[in-house]
């Protein structure tokens, strides 16, 4: 049988039972437009998800730090120096993994400038910490090995400190401040980092404004006298993470003795309260798609069957033409299909309208991709395919005879 | 000549629940080329049954059956539905057009099933077979709109256009009034004149009387 016979044919059968294929049609429409809403949120979120970790350090970055230490600690617990500058020469010198080490010492000292006084973090690290981080100046410079071989007394200002310090953030280049007693000159400001989940939600890289870099070698003359380290950022080489952690860990234990630190490689980065919230939310839609389809398979499934029990002699007429039963069979089935892939286009619409609209609202860079758009049409004339089975199975096992003595 | 149809002890047997009922039993015939039958017998004798056989719509339970060289007593499924697409054309009592569709689409639905013929040839040749049969005024239209007899050669033409071997017909008058009936008559001793073999299926004697022969069937054997 010709399929645009079958389609001809499936529509008007729609339009015989119009009532329930309206019901038919709406469950349909329902879970195309929801499967295509959730899939264009969850697909804004993911592209999120991914910026914010490439602006925290992208695919690559290991980040280590001291685990809290046991309230009993044993003999070897105890003998542990813990994390420190000399881990961090260490992995320099023996990692075949790794490709660019940021060490990091913080502190939250009293600072003095421009006639004001404030209390804020200050980092000592080394200018690998710009390799990992997308750390840009934007004026003056970032920290220099040079600064670190000389312990100069220099600092970068995140761009926060310095505007309200200096009412304008390029201003501060230049300038002095004091930490604690100790005269620092500014030599460079970074550029304001920024990143929103939502509209509604803070700045998420906002602490990364209200803090001040300083060299290491510095930081541990000027402030301390130890070498503790608050983290190491690492960076492994291309696609050996996995090795990394492996080369880092075997390292420090041997340095160590004993497992007080952990390693965590990014991408086991878990947004709190707004991710979970997208989660319930997909979750609620998806339900929803689901049933929906279902429940219109379901409708269509019973009108095509009504439908086939009452053509029992139309059926049997083709035959006796010289339809055969998998023509037949293919007929019934093209019928249900074209009520479903109706539904799954105009699901598709509706659900592009939500996601703009979702997506306006919420200010989430939600998108309708091609795949999404493919996967709805294809999900609609699966569940046609599915919802059409035993009804056109049925019209199919007909023999001829019996189909015209039918009725 | 070899006959067109060869029938041997034809039987069928339909069971319904425990309980054998023989429609047809042991039943031989013959049609030549060219001939017009009449199948005629009282309700329930099995004569829709044998029409059945010999229009490949149904298998025997028994018996040989040779149609115009084959023997098709054996075939089943894709087969079997080609020769009924190929060389039956079948007429039947209740018209059996599809509403849904044009006459002239009602007619070329032999030719969709036969596969291979182009769109276009397929309608060229299902308005000729109307207009050959006088309703080249119906193209275009719906089964609903035509009268009964206007249908029932809807049909003929439907059963025609694929030039089959043989036409059957079963009670084709028997939704008719005697009007259309006699009409549509008309048109198959037309179609016998022009050297088509028809065979049909009446109990109403004037019908029957129309054919060239008749066979008479009585509780699923032929008696005459
Ligand atoms: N599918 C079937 N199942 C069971 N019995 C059947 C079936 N089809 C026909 N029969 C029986 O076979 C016998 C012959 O039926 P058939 O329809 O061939 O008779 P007929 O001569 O065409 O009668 P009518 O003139 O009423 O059309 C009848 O007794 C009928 O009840
Ligand atoms: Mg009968």
């Amino acid at each position: 049988m010709n399929v645009f016979e079958s389609l001809l044919t499936g529509l008007d059968e729609a339009r015989r039972h119009i009532g329930q294929t309206v019901l038919a049609l709406l469950g349909i429409v329902l879970g195309t437009a929801s499967i295509v809403t959730v899939l264009a949120l969850f697909g804004g979120q993911a592209a999120l998800t991914q910026q914010y970790l490439a602006e925290v350090g992208g695919a690559g970055t290991v980040i280590v730090g001291d685990l809290p230490q046991s309230p009993t600690p044993d003999a070897r617990a105890l003998a542990s120096d813990r994390l420190t500058y000399r881990d961090a020469e260490l992995l320099m010198a023996r990692s075949r993994t790794l490709d660019a080490f940021a060490p990091g010492w913080e502190f939250y000292p009293r600072y003095q400038a421009n006639g004001r006084t404030f209390t804020g973090q200050v980092m000592g690290t080394l200018p690998d910490y710009a390799r990992i981080n997308p750390i840009i100046p934007m004026a003056g410079r970032w920290l220099s090995d040079l600064d670190i071989a000389r312990r100069s007394r220099v600092m970068v200002m995140g761009w926060k400190f310095a505007d309200s310090l200096f009412d304008d953030a390029a201003n501060a280049v230049g300038r002095l401040v004091t930490i604690d007693g100790k005269q620092f000159t500014v030599v460079g400001v970074l550029e304001r980092e920024e990143f929103y989940f939502a509209a509604w939600e803070d700045n998420a890289l906002e602490y990364r404004n209200e803090r001040a870099y300083i060299p290491i070698s510095t930081a541990f003359s000027q402030f301390t006298n130890h070498d503790g380290l608050s983290f190491m950022t690492l960076r492994a080489r291309e696609g050996m993470v996995g090795q990394a952690v492996d080369e880092i860990r075997s390292l420090l234990y041997a340095q160590h003795g004993v497992e007080d630190f952990e390693i965590r490689p990014s991408g086991s980065f878990a947004d709190g309260d707004s991710a979970e919230f997208m989660l319930l939310f997909n979750y609620i839609f998806l339900v929803v798609g689901a049933v929906s389809l279902f429940t219109g398979g379901i409708v269509i499934a019973n009108i095509l069957l009504a439908s086939v029990v009452e053509r029992v002699r139309e059926f049997g007429t083709r035959m006796a033409l010289g339809a055969t039963a998998g023509g037949v069979f293919t007929h019934v089935l093209a019928e249900a299909m074209v009520v479903t892939l109706l539904g799954g286009l105009l699901g598709l619409a509706l659900g592009t309208a939500l996601t703009g609209t979702v997506g306006y609202l919420m200010q989430l860079p939600a998108v309708v991709t091609p795949a999404i758009a493919t996967l709805a049409v294809v999900t609609s004339a699966v569940v046609g395919m599915v919802a059409g089975l035993y009804p056109a199975l049925r019209a199919g096992r007909l023999s001829p005879v019996e189909a015209l003595r039918y009725g | 000549m070899p006959a067109l149809i060869e029938a041997r002890g034809l039987a069928k047997t339909y069971r319904l629940g425990r309980v054998d009922v023989p429609a047809l039993r042991g039943v031989d015939v013959d049609v030549q080329p060219g001939e017009f039958v009449a199948i005629v017998g009282p309700s329930g004798s099995g004569k829709s049954t044998l029409m059945h056989l010999l229009g490949c719509l149904d298998t025997p339970t028994a018996g040989r059956y040779q149609l115009d060289g084959e023997d098709v007593s054996a075939l089943a499924g894709k087969r079997l539905a080609q020769v009924r697409n190929r060389k039956v054309g079948f007429v039947f009592q209740t018209f059996n057009l599809m509403p849904r569709l044009t006459i002239e689409e009602n007619v070329a639905l032999p030719l969709k099933y036969r596969g291979g013929v182009p769109r276009k040839e397929r309608k060229r040749r299902a308005v000729a077979g109307l207009e050959h049969l006088g309703l080249g005024h119906r193209i275009g239209h719906r089964p609903e709109e035509l009268s009964g007899g206007e249908r029932q050669r809807v049909a003929i033409a439907r059963a025609l256009v694929g030039e089959p071997a043989i036409l059957m017909a079963d009670e084709p008058t028997g939704n008719l009034d005697s009007k259309a009936g006699g009409e549509v008559m008309r048109t198959f001793e037309a179609l016998h004149a022009a050297g088509h073999t028809v065979i049909l299926v009446t109990h109403d004697p004037l019908v029957a009387e129309r054919a060239e022969r008749i066979i008479q069937i009585a509780d699923g054997q032929v008696v005459a």
